[in-house]
């Protein structure tokens, strides 16, 4: 019983520490050191951003893939020109809807969508 | 804005501090740092540490600790949980820095154990100085940092009967120094 309760008090002892004087030096230390150290982690991970994405766009246009997508672009463009046209038979509609401004209607949304699920992940 | 975040920080318990600190708050780590630096170095050169090593291997520690922020579950305390990370990477720099030396090999100079007078304050450092290295890092890791016996012989390297046996002597010279009038008896199981 002795021998716990001695062992009681060494713990207690050890749990009392003085306090340093220089523990905002000390902390302010370590925060920097965390802040240099995400500095070059962030670096790091732009730069093999960097490095992987020159390699994508690279094998996109070494693959001819920009082609093959103004091509599916065109022949879409015809399709959607078509189906407006045929609406606008109809005198549904009476705007001047071309192609290009459907795609741009398109990559605009698709901006919007981005812009609302980055305030999202930020939110919450 | 800086100085309300600040004041938040100040009032907020250590698990919320740890929860922010775990999303990438490096403020609300900041905090934890501030509140716990002292008893982390404190053990640390309580383990036989230089200042300067001391605050090294500490500093080491709460990074090490902003790493794993995510491991910390909140089953003990925060200091404790950083106590152990600093201990163990203590023990790693001591059995560096003593290439390969055995706990059992190490340094066992030890001043003369001292009986305090009924006038002396009790002073576990004056007490723990008078211990050898071996005893003093076996007895530092159980009672300060909180491990069993058995994770001080892994962090240690050393045979578990090693580990108990300098615990035990440890305890004994403590004794005479701190509790004199306590009857010396075996070493219970720690942990």
């Amino acid at each position: 019983m002795a021998e716990r309760n001695f062992e009681f008090e060494l713990t207690r002892l050890f749990g009392e520490a003085p306090a340093m004087p220089d523990s905002e030096v000390f902390t302010y230390e370590v925060g920097e050191r965390l802040r240099r150290g995400w500095g070059w982690r962030r670096l790091v991970i732009g730069g093999m951003g960097l490095v992987g994405g020159v390699i994508a766009g690279l094998q996109l246009l070494g693959g001819g893939v920009l082609e093959r997508l103004d091509m599916v672009s065109t022949q879409g463009g015809r399709v959607v020109t078509g189906a407006i046209l045929d609406a606008a038979a109809y005198n549904i509609a009476a705007l001047p809807m071309t192609s290009d401004v459907i795609w741009l209607a398109a990559a605009l949304a698709a901006a919007a969508i981005v812009f609302a699920i980055t305030r999202v992940v930020r939110e919450f | 804005m800086a100085d309300s975040s600040t004041r938040e920080s100040a009032a907020a318990h250590d698990l919320e501090l740890a929860a922010l600190a775990a999303s990438g708050g490096r403020s609300a780590f900041g905090e934890l740092i501030r509140r716990h630096n002292s008893a982390v170095r404190a053990l640390l050169r309580r383990m036989g540490a230089d200042g300067a090593t001391a605050d090294d291997v500490a500093q080491d520690a709460f990074l090490a600790a902003f790493e794993q922020i995510t491991d910390f579950r909140g089953e003990g305390t925060f200091q404790a949980w950083v106590k152990r990370i600093a201990a163990r990477l203590y023990v790693k720099r001591w059995r560096r820095d003593a290439r390969g030396q055995a706990l059992a090999e190490a340094d066992e100079r030890t001043l003369p154990p001292v009986a305090a007078g009924p006038d002396d304050r009790i002073d576990l450092d004056e007490a723990l100085r008078r211990l050898s290295q071996a005893e003093r890092l076996c007895i530092s890791l159980c009672y300060g940092a909180g491990l069993s016996h058995a994770e001080a012989a892994e962090a240690l390297n050393a045979p578990l009967g090693t580990v108990k046996s300098h615990v035990k002597r440890g305890l004994d010279k403590l004794r005479t120094r701190l509790a004199p009038e306590l009857p010396a008896g075996d070493a219970e199981e720690h942990g």
